[in-house]
């Protein structure tokens, strides 16, 4: 047997550029004996190491598999372009991490489907591994690959790459498929697969057809046998409490992207913006006690020696105990020289204790998020958020001693037109104006960051197109005239990755030679400016006889089967229609806290706990 | 109390950059809750240093890190601080030293270094270093921040030999302040490859009484 591990570590290392990103031996990584092992995992996330460690995700996954004595999970993440470049000049295979073992020799190899630019890393880093790119054409001996992650909710673009996908929370789906490999290691794959599909999350690709008709229209995907479900459900956990956190970080040598401990505080959220998938994706909210929370975060304190701790959510300042949660927390880590930070705060949910109470712990960065520049976009969004709320919350935080915020919109968003644009910069000068009001002296920083609206599915807006290149251009340059205030500096995205991520997002299985193509072409790492080439995608695309920006562009119409309806979010696409035609007609919906808005969700908890509603534990 | 802590830096911790191996003993003091005195200020700090920088690629024994904590620690601590380690780190001693004493990185003044030499090197080494010992002075060019200027380090090796049992180069060679030569540069002349692979530091030495000292050994008042 090669000894990977040598030859890597003694002849590989020496000649990259940050050999510490790929040692594996970081504190609290976890090296098991695989010949003690009944099922070996490795996780793979496709980036940098940098990016990839950042991610609770892969964590969670990680402690939830080696928290399993007989089940053992390792790293892997896509090799930096030095390294790249000796495994491919040397045919040296992509090894795991810890071990340094070969992909092929795992059971199991998972990808995380975090954004549409990693979707080419994904067959790169197959290709290092030497795993066939097609799960068709995959032997007995070859791992299964599975995908997860909110691109798991249309992951038709990656169907062909693929033997299966888990839809929803792992930490509910994954231990029963491991169970099942475990004890099923004499059946094909087929077998395993077709077995695999019954667990609640699992969804086999290979087993659904999309179906045309004679002139090559969509029809939609349909199981191939009576006895599968015609929708994939997704898995749920009821009681986060319940499930597993990870308290023992991997603590990386070098510094990561989000180099801090993170407290995720829950899962979901209630507020409805209809731009947003995570929101629908992740729902019901379901809230860690804080009691659990403090024993979490003592633990991942005292074995990883960070000093800073986040509180992580989509939106942390929703959580119903967040005051009782920072002071009290806050205090106690303080003594410790532990600071925390509240990364995601919702403009309407920043009060003046909550500035007090931040701002003792450590002066961070503050982002607010407004999304739009005039009430009528707001309420097309249901971004229930209004200017009152925004200047407030500035007047807070510029009175608590901040002097510079960050401020984050979008552009092209249904309904928008150049008034909104404008919104934007009149937005800006209130903010401007506040920091005087607050009794500042000066001029405060403020950063307008201001991406492309990109439409996902299962949202609201999944029918609606892409704004075209020209139009995104005019409109940034609009931005670019209106926001030349002082102090005020206007960041903004790129036009041609938000073009790759639409054509990416709503896109069907038709898409799978294109981004077979696209790897061929050399694309990888397409997150990164330096190595995102706009002209090889486009030439994957139209070697395949498609266009990427029409694709981008794309409008479904309400009718139209969508290339993800067999996928069950838990949401009703009912809700999906009427929530855009509210959003077409300018109209708000409630937070779900306080009405429910029949969206499906209950539905699909009914039986779980008994209960339907989403939210009774928190409402008590 | 303040504290020395000698430790190894062994493969594969040799890939760590400076400021990563400080990142990681902060870390490791954290996860052993040994409490850590900071400085005062608008921008508190750890009152932690390392003796001497290290390059990237090279392994050591002989590093050391001067500490100050805010309480008084038992052995049973750095017993904790040595489990917590990251493989390929080793705490190796420590010891208690006066409150007033001077930095550690202040003192060191020389630093023993030990070359591991391939078959064909060693044989005609030998002469090589004989005379470079004799030369009487040994101009190497620096580049430093005002253009390049030209030092004599023949003054700075206090020692070199080849061990052909061993099959290795010892290098004593001053270390701290200006008057400093680094591995390289005495390879560079001895016609060696630079090779950080094969490069190790032994120990660093503080000047006491006239001779060199280890700071495990030396005596402080």
């Amino acid at each position: 047997m090669v000894n990977y591990k040598v030859k890597f570590w003694d002849m590989i290392l020496p000649r990259v550029q940050k050999p510490t990103r790929y040692l594996g031996n970081e504190v609290n990584a976890v090296v098991k004996e695989h010949s003690r092992c009944s099922v070996k995992v490795a996780l793979a996330f496709p980036d940098l190491y940098e990016v990839g460690m950042s991610h609770l995700g892969l964590k969670i996954l990680y402690s939830l598999i080696n928290n399993h004595e007989q089940w053992v999970a390792e790293r892997v993440f896509m090799p930096d372009t030095d390294l790249e470049a000796i495994l491919r000049n040397e045919a040296f295979p992509l090894c795991s991490l810890e071990t340094v073992t070969p992909l092929a020799d795992f059971d199991l190899l998972g990808f995380t489907l975090q954004y549409e630019l990693s979707y080419a890393t994904i067959l790169q880093m197959l290709r290092l591994g030497g795993i066939s790119l097609l799960a068709l054409s995959r032997g007995e001996q070859e791992p299964l690959v599975v995908g997860g992650g909110p691109g798991a909710f249309n992951p038709e673009p990656l169907a062909d790459f693929f033997d299966f996908f888990i839809l929803g929370d792992a930490e509910e789906a994954l231990p029963q498929v491991l169970l099942f490999l475990e004890q099923n290691r004499q059946l094909s794959r087929a077998e395993k697969l077709f077995s695999l599909s019954r667990i609640t999350g699992v969804y086999v690709p290979s087993l659904y057809i999309p179906e045309f008709d004679q002139h090559g229209c969509f029809l939609g995907t349909s199981p191939l046998h009576a006895n599968l479900p015609k929708q994939v459900q997704r898995a749920v956990v009821v009681d986060l409490n319940a499930a597993v956190y990870p308290v023992k970080f991997v603590v990386p040598y070098g510094g990561i992207v989000h180099d801090r401990l993170v407290l995720e505080l829950f899962r979901g959220c209630t507020r409805g913006c209809r731009f947003c998938q995570a929101g629908i994706i992740y729902r019901p909210l379901r809230e860690r006690t804080p009691a659990k929370l403090k024993e979490l975060a003592r633990e991942l304190v005292r074995t990883s020696g960070y000093d800073e701790l986040a509180l992580s959510s989509l939106s942390s300042g929703d959580y119903s105990a967040i005051g009782q949660l920072v002071t009290e927390l806050g205090m106690e880590l303080a003594q410790e020289g532990v600071a925390l930070s509240l990364p995601s705060l919702r403009l309407d949910s920043f009060s003046s204790q909550l500035a007090e109470q931040v701002k003792q712990v450590r002066k961070s960065g503050l982002t607010f998020a407004p999304e739009a520049g005039t009430q009528r976009l707001r309420d097309v969004i249901n971004k229930n958020i209004s200017e009152a709320d925004l200047i407030s919350a500035v007047t807070e935080a510029f009175a608590a001693g901040w002097t510079g915020i960050k401020l984050y919109f979008m552009i092209g968003l249904p309904t928008e037109t150049d008034d909104d644009l404008a919104g934007i910069a009149a937005l800006v000068r209130k903010v401007m104006s506040a920091y005087k009001q607050a009794g500042c002296r000066g001029k405060p920083r403020v950063t307008v960051s201001v991406s492309v609206f990109v439409p996902k599915a299962h949202t609201p807006f999944q029918w609606a197109g892409l704004i075209p290149r020209d139009e995104i251009l005019r409109r940034q340059n609009i931005l670019r005239q209106s926001l030349r205030i002082t102090g005020a500096l206007f960041k903004w995205h790129g036009v041609e990755p938000s073009l790759l991520e639409a054509a990416l997002a709503r896109g069907g299985r038709e898409l799978s030679a294109v981004i077979s193509r696209a790897a061929e072409l050399g694309c990888k790492l397409d997150g990164w400016d330096e190595h995102f080439s706009f002209e090889n995608w486009q030439q994957a695309f139209r070697d395949n006889g498609l266009e990427l920006a029409e694709l981008a562009a794309r409008q479904y119409s309400l009718d139209d089967p969508l290339p993800w309806d067999h996928l069950d979010s838990g949401v009703t696409k009912a809700f999906l229609k009427k929530e855009y035609g509210l959003a077409l007609a300018g109209k708000v919906s409630q937070d779900c806290r306080e009405n429910c808005l029949g969206c499906g969700m209950s539905l699909l908890l009914e039986g779980k706990d008994g209960k339907g509603a989403c939210h009774d534990a928190r409402l008590d | 109390m303040r504290v020395w802590i000698k430790f190894a830096k062994e493969s594969p911790m040799r890939f760590l950059s400076h400021l990563d191996l400080l990142r990681v003993w902060q870390r490791a003091i954290r996860r052993a809750a040994l409490p850590v005195a900071y400085s005062a200020g608008f921008n508190p700090h750890p009152k932690i240093s390392f003796a001497s920088a290290l390059a990237v690629g090279v392994t050591s024994d002989g590093e050391y890190l001067d500490i100050q904590f805010a309480k008084r620690l038992d052995g049973a601590a750095f017993e904790r601080l040595a489990e917590t380690l990251p493989q390929g780190l080793k705490l190796l001693d420590w010891r208690q030293i006066p409150e007033a004493t001077p930095a550690l990185m202040s003192l060191v003044c020389a630093a023993q270094w030990r070359l591991t030499l391939q078959a064909e090197e060693s044989s005609h080494l030998q002469e090589a270093v004989q005379n470079l010992l004799a030369a009487s002075s040994l101009p190497v060019e620096r580049e430093g921040k005002k253009g390049i200027k030209t030092v004599d380090i023949r003054p700075l090796i206090y020692g070199l030999e080849v061990e052909e049992k061993e099959a290795c180069l010892r290098m004593r060679l001053a270390s701290g302040g200006e008057a400093v030569v680094r591995p390289g540069e005495v390879l560079k002349l001895l016609s060696l490859p630079a090779a950080e692979g094969r490069l190790h530091r032994t120990e660093l030495y503080l000047a006491s009484g006239g001779c060199f000292q280890e700071p495990m050994a030396v005596l402080l008042n």
